[in-house]
């Protein structure tokens, strides 16, 4: 990655409150110069706040913000230099397309000439050469959120801060914007937080992903970690599907799940003796069902994911149904009405008491 | 899709059309007839403009116009804007404010004026476009505040803002010009008001060019016929300024005011 014009972010300790309401709780984030972290979490969880008080158009109770090792708390939004894009669109309606990129030069009084040659520049990055005459309401939604990039990074801000931009838009669109972004962000090199409620999004994207809850960073690291090994049952049960299975804790600390132990990743320090396992559905394996074996099931139904199949058994033993991810040229062999068996094949799994 | 007018719409359409064009074509008539009644002219123009007082008088009230027109602008946009961007809960507080002028009989600020107003601006003609700020605000608000409704204005504020730019630029280059339509309806209040008020010029003893009219139109009917017509189009002609003088390049569809 191109990093030699980003720089460092810093949040520590911050808190923010509506009223009773917490919305940012102690929370702490570090973002490495040129690093793209994408903010994830459900709704009210704190995401944006965390945003709007970096950007400066909220105020936190308390808690310090260091850009490039300088506090700027106090500092107002216009003079953070911080580029930000909307969930809505925000072009200014009376002003064109170039007019609306070169709208923070213009501000800062650079010349006429610098401005247009600027946001020409921009224009092409963004791939909208063509648009730069036309009014805001003479764009599809890509395109405004395009030129609203393109607006947030005519000012060569320090931070780049991306507020769901991509929400209003549909879901091919979505998606190339998407890998827009990520290219634009690379080639430019400027430190970027991004929030978003869309998993797949976040995943996507980011060089790392801060699951949020609650107003607290539960966990922040790269997408893969974040999938594969949560930091504790809150943020597995969030990102990604998951299989809640019947666990007991055995005499040698592991965990059996239908007659099978698999090992117990025990990152909440829990003392229960059972609960629920947590197993995604890729880590599920269906085969041949097997006399009287507790993880007999029955297949109930399918699901065409399109490259995957999303199968769904009832457990024989417990009534509890399952669900388990298989490419979709494997999925034939499990016809609604089919008896198989239910093999785990994780090796650690989080235990939900 | 459009929809097609009936013949019934446009009879309605037509008797309102009427209602509205005879009598003013009747006092243009009356305006241009000669002496006798038997020719027309435009005689009684000629007498008004040869009238002492015309030019000045209308130079002042222009003046006073124009003058309230700013004061409206510079204080109800900032205020309205704060109101939709944070100050909700003193909406309820300044649109009473704003309310206030309609129950207010004029001569009460006629009397306020003479006992509060700060002796500086007493001692001037005008002080009567601080009183016309007053009296259009019933008005001027409404208008200010359905145009700002009918933007996203907190996004575009903060697009703005977190471009770079302080609150002033952010309401002169962004806000004021997205509310083109609404900023034009309450400019054309302010000084069609400031144009044609008369009683608290009056009570004031102040000479404006609608007391002006008052006194030279006692003398000479068809000259009075003459003047209200002169004054109708001399509003016409500010709507017409107003409406499409400064148009921007762009169509404001966003605005209804």
């Amino acid at each position: 990655m191109s990093n030699q014009h980003g720089i460092s972010v810093n949040l520590q300790g911050v808190t923010k409150t509506y009223g009773t309401v917490v919305a940012l709780n102690n929370f702490n984030l570090d973002i490495a110069p040129g690093e793209l972290v994408a903010l994830l979490g459900p709704s009210g969880c704190g995401k944006t706040t965390a945003l709007r008080i970096l950007a400066g158009l909220d105020t936190q109770h308390s808690g310090q913000i260091l850009v490039d090792g300088k506090d700027i708390v106090g500092v107002p939004a216009n003079k953070r230099n911080m580029g930000m894009v909307f969930q809505a669109y925000s072009l200014f309606p009376t002003m064109t397309v170039l007019e609306n990129i070169a709208y923070g030069m213009r501000v800062r009084h650079i010349s006429k000439e610098k401005q247009v040659a600027r946001a020409n520049e921009l224009l092409e990055l963004v791939g909208l050469q063509e648009t730069g005459k036309r009014l805001s309401h003479q764009l599809s939604g890509g395109q405004q959120q395009r030129v609203a990039l393109a607006r947030a990074l005519a000012i060569e801000p320090s931070v780049l801060l991306l507020d769901e931009p991509l929400s209003a838009l549909d879901a091919q669109v979505r998606t190339q914007l998407r890998d827009e972004i990520k290219r634009i962000q690379t080639e430019v090199g400027t430190t970027t937080l991004f929030v978003t409620h869309d998993q797949e999004e976040a995943m996507a994207i980011a060089d790392r992903v801060g699951v949020m809850r609650h107003g607290v960073l539960e966990q922040c690291a790269s997408p893969q970690a974040v999938y594969l090994n949560p930091i504790n049952v809150s943020v597995a049960k969030f990102v990604g599907a998951m299989n809640l299975l019947p666990a007991v804790v055995t005499t040698n600390n592991e965990l059996e799940i239908y007659g099978q132990s698999v090992g117990w990743r025990n990152p909440d320090g829990l003392t229960a003796r059972s609960g629920r396992a947590l197993v995604r559905p890729e880590q599920l394996l269906l085969g041949s069902p097997t006399t009287d074996r507790p993880a007999n099931a029955i297949v109930t139904n399918q699901t065409f994911l399109g490259p995957l199949t999303r199968i769904s058994a009832k457990v024989m033993s417990d009534g509890n149904t399952l669900h388990v991810e298989m490419p979709s040229i494997e999925a034939s062999d499990y016809p609604i009405g089919k008896n198989v068996v239910v093999t785990i094949q994780a090796t650690s799994v989080l235990l939900d008491a | 899709m459009k929809r097609r007018l009936s013949a019934g719409n446009y009879l309605v359409l037509l008797c309102a059309f009427a209602f509205f064009v005879v009598p003013m074509i009747a006092a243009i008539e009356f305006s241009l007839r000669g002496d006798q009644g038997t020719t027309h002219g435009l005689s009684n123009y000629r007498w008004i403009l040869a009238q002492e007082g015309f030019g000045a008088n209308l130079f002042t009230s222009a003046r006073l116009a124009a003058i309230t027109a700013i004061l409206v602008l510079l204080l109800m946009v900032p205020t309205i804007v704060y109101l939709h961007l944070g100050g909700a809960r003193w909406k309820r507080i300044i649109e009473f404010i704003c309310l206030v002028p309609l129950v207010v009989p004029v001569i009460s600020y006629a009397m306020g004026v003479a006992t509060a107003m700060p002796i500086f601006l007493q001692s001037t003609v005008y002080e009567l476009s601080f009183l016309y700020v007053i009296v259009t605000m019933p008005y001027t608000y409404r208008a200010l505040d359905v145009g700002l409704s009918s933007i996203p204005l907190l996004t575009l504020v903060e697009a703005s803002k977190s471009a770079g730019a302080t609150m002033r630029q952010t309401l002169v280059l962004v806000v004021m010009p997205s509310i083109r339509s609404a900023i034009n309806g309450a400019i054309f209040l302010s000084v069609a008001l400031a144009l044609g008020e008369f009683t608290l010029a009056v009570l004031l003893h102040w000479d404006t060019f609608p007391t002006w009219i008052n006194n030279v139109a006692q003398s000479n009917v068809l000259g009075a016929v003459s003047l209200s017509v002169f004054s109708l189009v001399g509003a016409w002609l500010v709507v017409l300024v107003v409406a499409v003088g400064p148009k921007s390049k762009h169509s404001d569809q966003n605005q209804e005011a």
